[in-house]
């Protein structure tokens, strides 16, 4: 069977997905299945659509074997087949090393490749930045560990913030 | 209302809300850790929480096994993924089950806020307050290009996947889904039967979730997938109009059936039961029935899945019926139903 992407190769690769209640098929053959795994495999979920993966198996598995060798990552020793026959990284740093890879993906699944959203917030923001709160957690731990010497020096401490509150 | 605890509107017809935010810590890889990796994750998500006593005093740490029935049970209670039960790992949950935060699931941490009803800015809310508090201790892995990094590139930036089980039970009769997944697909969103194989949802009941994550602020997402709910509810509310307009001697006579089998059956299988409990929900919603809350039968709607009853089929369902008769007792069948 041809290629039903290129028409000019032989299939060798076959995808089926089922999303939203439609099933589709298509017989690749590797260059187009590498060139078309994104678009695809884009919407390619687990059952649990919290937890999903993003490459179909199938549909890498023809394309990595196309690859011979491939790079790793110097992080983790995530492979370049293994990425692509996962669809996971490996670690934060594969998604640097991996980039000429995983961009175009990226960009296929979410239509941008630019977080536009929160950043970790700077700790002077977060809720425990109460320091009170954390002080007196811990006087009580000393407290209980009979720390008394760090216990005392707490209480300064939060004697100090309390005066400062008032 | 306790901590940790929030309640949305559009009780029936949107019977939870669920709001996940994945993270990965600095530092560790994102496979191949080993169980004193994870422990050491769990113990630092837990230690960050405990700098603010107040917030920290309402949560446990407990580990999940691989392959355990306690495992099944958090997974059919909405706790942990299939995924972490299946590997196992640590779950540090809020006393009433609102907040669960995985650790060992594919990304090293999962923090999820569960709300009932449509509650989905207010669950973000809470997932945003846990998490800053988390980030505030622990370093995560963060591109300023990519956002917050992830082991799956399809929760990359913001790492939140937003979902609101709906229950469209009329829309589903009436072959309407179609045109609700079609809807949702323009705008990012999918749509999957929360119960049963392929596009026969049982009980109608629907799952309504994200699938962009990167490119879109979190606020964006959660107004996106508030304006397509509530154009979805008012979609179902109309058709059950048209229904009641119709033929409302046959929409009543099934309402009141499933009232009654809940009432009085001594066994009964989860679909069975899911199926009267969605009757029953619409009963209450369009004035058939009264006596039990629509928060009442969604509660129950999550309490008698198997792993969690336990035991024997045959006990399980026994236990099912009884929890179903103890709760439809109350059941009052209003009199525009006579």
């Amino acid at each position: 069977m041809l290629c039903q992407n290129c028409g000019k190769h032989q299939a060798t690769a076959w995808y089926k997905e089922t999303v939203n209640g439609q099933t589709r098929e298509l017989h690749l053959c590797p260059e187009c299945a590498a060139k078309l795994g994104g678009a695809y495999a884009s919407n390619l979920f687990s059952a649990d659509p919290f937890f999903s993966p993003f490459f179909s198996d199938g549909l890498f598995s023809g394309a990595a074997q196309a690859i011979s060798g491939g790079r790793r990552c110097p992080t983790c020793g995530m492979t370049e087949s293994e990425l692509r026959r996962t669809g996971r990284a490996g670690c934060g740093d594969c998604y640097q090393h991996f980039k000429d890879i995983l961009l175009p993906y990226i960009k296929k699944l979410h239509g941008a490749a630019a977080h536009v959203g929160a950043a970790p917030a700077p700790a002077a923001d977060a809720p425990a930045a109460n320091p009170l709160e954390g002080l007196k957690a811990k006087l009580s731990d000393c407290v209980k560990s009979e720390n008394y010497e760090e216990a005392a020096r707490l209480r300064d401490e939060i004697r100090r913030l309390e005066g400062n509150q008032s | 209302m306790s901590m940790f605890q929030i309640q949305g509107g559009f009780a029936g017809l949107a019977a939870s809300t669920r709001v996940r935010l994945a993270r990965n810590i600095k530092g560790y890889p994102y496979r191949g850790l080993n169980a004193d990796q994870y422990q050491q994750i769990a113990n630092k998500v837990w230690d960050a929480l405990q700098t603010a006593p107040a917030i920290a005093s309402a949560f446990t740490m407990r580990q999940v096994h691989p392959n355990s029935s306690d495992g099944a049970a958090l997974v059919e209670q909405h706790l942990i993924s299939p995924a972490l039960a299946q590997s196992g790992g640590w779950l540090i949950a809020s006393k009433n089950g609102g907040v669960a935060i995985m650790i060992g699931e594919e990304d090293h941490i999962r923090l999820q806020v569960i709300g009932s009803g449509l509650c989905p800015k207010e669950c973000l809310t809470e997932a945003k307050r846990l998490a800053a508090l988390i980030e505030s201790q622990v370093p995560m892995d963060f591109d300023e290009t990519l956002g917050y990094l992830t082991a799956c590139p399809s929760n990359l930036g913001t790492g939140l996947r937003a979902s609101i089980m709906l229950h469209l039970p009329v829309l589903g009769k009436a072959g309407r889904i179609q045109d609700v997944i079609s809807a949702a697909g323009r705008q990012g969103f999918t749509v999957r039967g929360a119960y049963g194989e392929g596009s026969q949802a049982v009980g109608g009941f629907y799952q309504l979730s994200n699938q962009v994550t990167l490119g879109i602020s979190e606020d964006a997402i959660i107004e996106k997938l508030v304006s397509l709910a509530t154009n979805v509810i008012e979609n179902e509310k109309r058709l059950r109009e048209q229904l009641r307009s119709q033929d409302e001697n046959a929409l009543a006579d099934q309402i009141c059936r499933a009232a009654g089998t809940l009432q009085t059956a001594r066994l009964m299988e989860t679909s069975e039961a899911i199926n009267c409990l969605s009757h029953v929900l619409v009963g209450l919603s369009m004035g058939y029935l009264q006596g039990v809350s629509p928060e009442e039968v969604c509660a129950m709607e999550q309490r008698i899945h198997p792993a969690l009853l336990g035991g024997a089929p045959a006990a399980r369902d026994k236990k099912r019926a009884e929890l179903l008769r103890n709760m439809a007792k109350n059941l009052i069948i209003s009199e525009t139903s006579l």
